[in-house]
């Protein structure tokens, strides 16, 4: 039904897809697989109608089409479900399937009774256990996934565009959620499924494409879809490794004996060395998140923890940050920037004690802190315009970089940095990445925390896997590359 | 002048044309000393309460119980003059039961996580079955010690003792919010709670204590009122919380990023003791001043969101 070829987009001097070229039938399956930026959801995006191609065309059962918006796709019947799109928790699922939909109508009021039974006849189909009339704020994570499906499919949906679709969900979940999927298809919907997951790619898919650097790299025809071969396709550009060996001589500064917190379920035991940088590398949800909140105190957590040779037992950031512990938060937006307050109120909040007049007196000394801020900033290669300018107005890479900026004028112990570089930009991904090795080579334990293989790759003087709740192997140096780490991160069979 | 200035000092050329077109309709009865004084009284309570939101605002949080701690704290400074007790004792002990309040609030919301609207309204409404108890709904007018008198009447080389108060406890409010560590943590956690957090903030200490300062700054602003007007009733401090927090409103829009401060939390009480008092001057029903006091409010606001939409 679908037929793409020929699709290019480009943005300035990059090509975010070139000559891409892919057909899609009644009823099929497509898994689409690739590293983060190489293209996936630009081109999720075209075929939505949410973005348009440079150059190439797109068919819809034979005949030209072109999207204008993501309207005109939505009528040609193709569906992005986003596994955090919104529902309304109140709402049942009768009424949620509606949401945005004309509902019938009897002598004109709302027809309850034909919306219900035109719902229940497609999840007769497709998830027969679920309950239509529960508000969804009583559904469990997977039946509120199965919702956002069968109101794809319940309006005309002919084509379904999944993107990480059990991400959010445990093992178990993910079986049933795929139950759901198989009988969505048998009804002749047409799926493309994106997902870090191979193995499901690789149970669930009758064909899948492996897209890198903007281009199909791979095709797998029925009967071929491995998970290794996928990894070996998604390989590609072998990026600029650390080549500096764990100096295991170095003392000890952190000792993690058996701890677990929140998606950490299996305890965990790890040592960092002085001068070490340790890449810990899962998907989300796998727990290494969980292991940087809990030696930062920001969860709840059990186990043991001593840091440079003394007991460590963190119940809040600022327990850890008088430990000598320094974190770069995820999400910079959401835990990390003030974006309404200045640069240096953003620089020196955490330290602020530290900037006082007279001692004792709880003033700070602006002149000092920005004093400081300048110091920091330059350390760290800030772009700034003036220190009072709102932390907004910064770029993302910078407003990064001062968040860094706020550990940059104290001797750590331990940093901390839960995916530095997201939604960064190259230049500033580079810069980035110098300043972690400084603060390595500044004989700190570094812990860098990460969904993006080829920084674990490029940073890890060692590199701990994560996946679904507890690290399963830790690579040295020597052992580490894409394939293994990619295989022992995602592969179902404990390694 | 630039959009941006025209934003920031908008509010404040806004309250200076009010304050001439007043004094051209009234000249004699507007600007004159006797009624610029009685001014200043008539705001010094509204100010207080309105720092306290302020405050609790900073932190991106609601207070619904200033009125009713201050009915309360008012109401229990005259039970015990009633029964025969000092008012170095009264006072304290009336301020006290403010902030002992106001912490009660902050607990609710820090430790337990319940929405400051409903925390506060809740309480509130408890603090003020207690003022209804306690005062047996009547008025008290017991005769009252002259050091309690001296607290809000009278003047100072002219200048009326509410005045000192106003400055008093807005000097150090203002001090507090932009100069102080405690200061910058609040506007932290009104920011990003959820950064403050990670940032190594004690955040469940620092919203306890604004809670209990606002509390504290309620039952003083009950005491001063109980003190001008000489008697009390259990009611009378819940007519100060809409304007306090329209005050709070109008201020935000003198503000760059629409945070609310003390200065302008002044500038709104200044705006809307105006606006009372000058019409009722020149002679406005009084159903007419309420009409017009809110529509100020949403002109003030929605003026801002226009600017800010540029």
């Amino acid at each position: 039904m679908l037929d793409l070829s020929g699709i290019s987009r480009r943005f300035g001097a990059t090509h975010a897809l070139e000559d891409v070229s892919l057909a899609l039938s009644e009823g099929e399956v497509l898994g689409l697989v690739g590293p983060n930026g190489a293209g996936k959801s630009t081109l999720i995006k075209i075929i939505a109608g949410a973005d348009r191609p440079d150059a190439g065309e797109i068919r819809i059962d034979g005949s030209l089409t072109q999207f204008h918006s993501a309207h005109d796709a939505y009528a040609a019947g193709i569906r992005v479900i986003h596994q955090d799109a919104p529902l309304v928790p109140g709402f049942d699922t009768v009424e949620n399937c509606y949401l945005g939909r004309a509902y019938p109508r009897r002598f004109g009021r709302i027809d309850r009774k034909a919306m219900r039974a035109a719902i229940a006849e497609v999840a007769a189909d497709i998830a027969p256990e679920l309950d239509l009339d529960l508000p969804v704020m009583f559904l469990p994570p997977a039946e509120r996934q199965f919702v956002r499906l069968l109101r794809a499919v319940a309006d005309k949906g002919r084509l379904l565009i999944l993107d990480e679709p059990t991400a959010a969900l445990p093992a178990e979940d993910a079986e049933r959620f795929y139950d759901v999927l198989r009988r969505t298809r048998q009804r002749g919907t047409s799926i493309i499924l994106v997902s870090h997951r191979l193995d499901e790619i690789a149970d669930f898919c009758g064909r899948a494409v492996v897209i890198r650097d903007g281009r199909i790299v791979a095709r797998f025809a029925e009967g071929e879809v491995k998970p290794e071969a996928m990894i070996a396709a998604m390989g590609g550009s072998a990026s600029e490794r650390s080549n500096r060996a764990t100096d295991t001589s170095a003392p000890k500064i952190i000792e993690i004996d058996g701890v677990t917190a929140g998606d950490l379920t299996r305890p965990a035991r790890l040592d960092v060395h002085a001068g070490e940088v340790i890449a810990l590398y899962g998907l989300a949800g796998s727990g290494r998140s969980s292991l940087l909140n809990a030696i930062w105190g920001a969860i709840p957590w059990v186990g043991k923890m001593r840091l440079a040779g003394a007991d460590y037992a963190p119940r809040s950031p600022r327990q850890a940050i008088a430990r000598g512990v320094s974190c770069v938060p995820a999400d910079r937006h959401r835990s990390g920037l003030f974006v309404n307050e200045d640069l240096v109120f953003n620089k020196t909040l955490p330290l602020l004690s530290g900037y006082r007049r007279l001692r004792g007196l709880p003033v700070p000394d602006v002149k000092a802190e920005e004093a400081e801020f300048v110091v920091a900033a330059e350390r760290v290669s800030l772009s700034y315009r003036d220190p009072k300018q709102l932390a907004r107005t910064l770029s993302g890479g910078n407003q990064q970089k001062l968040i860094f900026s706020r550990w940059a004028n104290r001797h750590s112990k331990v940093m901390l940095l839960d995916e530095p570089t997201e939604g960064v930009d190259v230049m500033a991904k580079a810069t980035i990445k110098d300043i972690i090795r400084a603060i390595a080579a500044d004989g700190n334990a570094v812990l860098v925390s990460t969904s993006d293989r080829d920084e674990a790759l490029e940073l890890g003087d060692r590199i701990a896997v994560f996946r679904q709740g507890g690290i399963v192997k830790v690579f040295t140096r020597a052992e580490a590359s894409a394939e293994a780490l990619s295989a022992a991160a995602q592969s179902r069979e404990a390694a | 002048m630039t959009r941006t200035n025209l934003n920031r000092f908008g509010t404040l050329i806004a309250f200076v044309l009010l304050c001439i077109g007043f004094s051209i309709a009234a000249p004699a009865a507007f600007a004159s000393p006797a009624n610029v004084f009685n001014l200043v009284q008539q705001m010094a309570t509204l100010a207080i309460v309105a720092t306290a939101a302020t405050l609790v605002m900073t932190i991106s949080e609601f207070d619904l119980s200033v009125g009713f701690s201050a009915s309360l704290a008012a109401v229990i400074c005259f039970v015990l003059f009633g029964q025969g007790y000092d008012v170095w004792l009264a006072v304290p002990a009336a301020l006290l039961v403010g902030i002992i309040g106001g912490a009660a609030n902050g607990v609710l919301v820090a430790r337990f996580g319940i929405p400051s609207f409903v925390a506060t309204l809740a309480l509130g409404t408890i603090l003020s079955g207690f003022a209804f108890g306690l005062s047996g709904g009547q008025s008290l007018f017991q005769s009252v010690p002259d050091g309690f008198k001296s607290l809000a009447r009278g003047d100072v080389f002219g200048i009326p003792v509410l005045g000192f108060w106003i400055v008093a406890v807005l000097g150090v409010a203002a001090f507090v919010l932009t100069q102080t560590e405690f200061g910058r943590r609040l506007r932290a956690i009104g920011g990003n709670a959820q950064a403050a957090r990670l940032a190594g903030l004690p955040i469940v200490r620092d919203v306890i204590v604004t809670f209990a300062i606002a509390g504290g700054l309620s039952a003083l602003a009950g005491l001063l009122l109980a003190s001008r007007l000489g008697s009390v009733q259990h009611t009378m401090g819940e007519p100060l919380l809409l304007p306090a927090y329209a005050a709070v409103f109008i201020g935000t829009t003198a503000s760059p990023t629409g945070a609310p401060t003390v200065a302008g939390t002044l500038l709104g009480v200044a705006i809307t003791g105006v606006m009372v008092n000058g019409m009722t001057i020149v002679g406005v029903e009084p159903f007419v001043q309420k009409i017009m006091t809110g529509v100020i409010i949403l002109v003030a606001v929605l003026l801002r969101r226009v600017g800010r939409a540029k």
